[in-house]
């Protein structure tokens, strides 16, 4: 195998729709870096948990972060956390699709990022406004729920 | 979001941090709740009365750092008996036994005894910060078990407590190996210090960033200080006198011109005014100045020092800076945020004294303001309406008028007015203090417009029951009220009986409230617990219904009447 050819990774993702992606870009994901340093036939890597269009997106973060390099400088930092916020504008569907991505893949910086996005959805909010969010069914009974919100806010705030 | 692996909902909610969203959190679903509780490192309990150390384990296992507060506010006046309670001892006791991996405690006017500071300094392995804001009971041989055990502490920073100070061998206990500090403020200590072990612990932490000495803490060992700890951000200065080593002081201003760290200064407890040119160079880095603890800098060198202080976000100050001193602050500071002005007590002091004018100019000149608290002897209802015009931004906003029921001094008419403006031009206005001379109107104000309020405090004022009454009909977000000498009885105390299980606590002290008011109000709610107790350890609990109550102190809490009350103290 040729040094040019090694530095592609071949992804297929959950659709099988197929991704050609530069090895160090792919390595941001622990996940695939593993899998690529245990079998390096250079055979298609199947992500089966992640759609097409959520393995775009991530490949978009991946390339970004490896592309910018490491800086101290204030105006870089800011840049890249600015094209971090215009990266997070998304659908909530595919906010939640890509944060179980970064999960399975292993991809600290967009776990981090996702999650956080999230975080600052709840900051604020009261628990129906919470559910109604994100569409989450209450399997609390009343009294379940009263004496939680109690036991809060009595002796927790 | 109901498919998500329970270790993404962790990581998730480890970037909320409130307690108030992870409360919210906490009520959404069974899962969150699970999850939520299992992950919560931080807990934070307003009345440390309110439930106890176990099923505070039960709920929260992974408990890593824990805030407990104890007695109520006006405990700082001197109006709370000792031996009522706000024992951490049975606290320390159950964390030792079941959460071993603690890191942090922070204690605010609780009873911390040795023993209690010698258990927690065997019992975690990993404690690395230990605050403590107007505790007492214990002494330095507390403080040297924490020093000599507390092998990875980082941060050992006490504020305002009554200390027992045997005399100072504790510092000399820190281990050698420790060697991971970042903050120590022992400046409420009364006792010596070793110097040689002070200059030589401070050499062997090159993380200390925060550093607040007591006033036995001499010039000479300050220098040394310095040049062994050239990061710091914090500095609390003991003595600043000047011997007649005029050497010690050039090497000071040499030492302090390459200072470009310090942020935040306070103490200065002994002070030689001429020394302060030398610190010049570091005022003018300053976002945090606390010379409330030292009278001897005042006049003219305060005015030349507080000029150089153009980049100040706070300022705790005597009111010996009187009007004209605050004028200069406010052609100064224009990044003030929080300004404290404390009464001196000096003779002197009356005739200088802050008034409405300093407020005034303090309120057009610094835009940011939103905290203020203020002693003063008088106050005129033109000032509060133009302090409230210019400053629609206070959180926070205290007044005290020394003299009890003063009038507006012009007009002689009474201050609602002037609260009242303050209340309606500041929408955030979260914690509210009010003196002065004050009928039932201001009450109405409050009721009216204060909708953020969660802390009033109220002394010498109203007229009738209607006041208190609208307060607690009005202000929804009410958490702790505090009267003293106020003419609210049974009448106000029943008006609204279950407005108290939306509060943390209440407390009312020589007003025209009964015991039989008193027993009414527990009767008919039992999760409160409501106590009162006499003037004193030494006083009589009245037998009479129709007898007023001299204390009464009232908290919601999810476990009943405490068992650790004492006698003087009874719980209805």
């Amino acid at each position: 195998m040729s040094t040019e050819e090694r530095r592609i990774v071949v992804l297929r993702s959950s659709d099988e729709e197929i991704f050609e992606v530069d090895i160090d870009v792919a390595s941001e994901s622990q996940t695939i870096k593993h899998s690529i340093e245990d079998d390096d036939s250079g055979r298609v890597i199947p992500v089966p948990n992640v759609d097409g269009h959520t393995l775009a997106k991530v490949i978009e973060y991946c390339k970004k972060h490896v592309e910018t390099p490491r800086s101290d400088d204030r105006d870089a930092q800011d840049a890249l956390r600015a094209w971090d916020t215009e990266y997070m504008k998304i659908d909530q569907n595919t906010l939640f699709e890509l944060i179980l991505a970064a999960n399975y893949l292993n991809i600290k910086g967009l776990l981090d990022l996702t999650c956080q996005t999230v975080a600052d959805m709840i900051k604020g909010k009261s628990p129906e406004e919470i559910r109604a969010m994100f569409n989450i069914k209450n399997d609390f009974t009343p009294q379940e729920e009263e004496d939680i919100r109690k036991e809060n806010q009595w002796a927790f705030e | 979001m109901n498919y998500f692996p329970e270790e993404v909902l962790e990581h998730i909610f480890d970037c909320v941090t409130s307690h108030k969203d992870r409360n919210a959190v906490s009520s959404v679903c069974k899962t969150w709740y699970k999850v939520e509780r299992e992950s919560r490192r931080r807990v934070f309990i307003g009345n440390c009365y309110a439930i106890n150390a176990e099923r505070m384990m039960a709920r929260f296992p992974g408990l890593r750092s824990l805030v407990l507060k104890g007695k109520p506010h006006f405990a700082d006046f001197n109006m709370v008996p000792p031996g009522w309670g706000a024992f951490v001892d049975p606290w320390i006791k159950a964390l030792a036994k079941a959460c071993p991996g603690l890191e942090e405690l922070r204690l605010k006017r609780m009873v911390v005894s040795d023993e209690s500071l010698e258990l927690l300094s065997t019992s975690f392995v990993n404690f690395k910060s230990l605050v403590l804001i107007s505790c007492e009971g214990f002494s330095t041989d507390g403080l040297a078990a924490i020093a000599a055990n507390c092998r990875h502490l980082r941060e050992l920073d006490l504020q305002e407590n009554e200390v027992d100070d045997h005399k100072g061998h504790w510092l000399s206990c820190f281990s050698e190996i420790c060697t991971s500090l970042e903050s120590l403020n022992f400046s409420c200590l009364k006792g010596e210090v070793n110097s040689a072990a002070l200059v030589n612990l401070v050499a062997r932490s090159p993380n200390l960033r925060t550093l607040r000495l007591n006033h036995q803490v001499s010039f000479d060992t300050l220098l040394k200080i310095l040049v062994n700890a050239p990061h710091l951000v914090d500095l609390g200065i003991g003595s600043f006198v000047r011997d007649s080593n005029a050497e010690i002081y050039r090497k000071l201003k040499n030492v302090l011109l390459k200072y470009v760290s310090i942020r935040s200064l306070s103490g200065f407890f002994n002070v030689s005014p001429r020394c302060l040119p030398a610190m010049y160079p570091v005022f003018m880095n300053l976002t945090s100045l606390n010379l409330s603890y030292a009278p001897g800098i005042h006049g003219n060198e305060l005015i030349k020092l507080i000029r150089h202080c153009k980049k100040l976000q706070r300022l705790w100050i005597l009111d010996n800076v009187g009007d004209k001193g605050l004028r200069v602050v406010a052609a100064t500071c224009k990044e003030l945020e929080e300004l404290r002005v404390f009464p001196s007590h000096l003779e002197e002091a009356e005739n200088a004294a802050v008034t409405g004018e300093g407020l005034v100019a303090i309120s057009s000149g610094c835009p940011k303001l939103n905290s203020v608290l203020y002693f003063c002897h008088q106050m005129t209802n033109a000032a509060l309406i133009t302090v409230a015009k210019n400053c629609p931004n206070f959180i926070r906003f205290r007044l005290c008028i020394l003299d009890p029921q003063k009038p507006d001094p012009v007009t002689m008419e009474s201050l609602d007015e002037g609260f009242g403006a303050i209340v309606q031009s500041c929408k955030r206005l979260r914690r509210f203090s009010i003196s002065g001379l004050l009928t039932d109107r201001v009450f109405l104000y409050i009721g009216m417009y204060a909708e953020q309020l969660e802390m009033l405090s109220i002394a010498f004022a109203g007229d009738t029951d209607a006041a208190m009454g609208y307060v607690l009909r009005g202000c929804k977000k009410l958490k702790k009220l505090e009267i003293r000498d106020c003419p609210f009885g049974d009448k106000a105390l029943l008006m609204d009986m279950g407005k108290y299980e939306t509060m943390r606590s209440l407390w009312m002290s020589s007003c025209e409230v009964t015991l039989g008011g008193c027993k009414k109000l527990a009767r008919h709610m039992p999760s409160l617990n409501v106590e009162i107790m006499g003037e004193n350890e030494m006083d009589n609990i009245p037998d009479d219904e129709t007898q007023k109550v001299s204390k009464m102190f009232l908290y919601r809490t999810l476990i009943g009447p405490r068992q650790d009350a004492p006698d003087f103290v009874c719980t209805l």
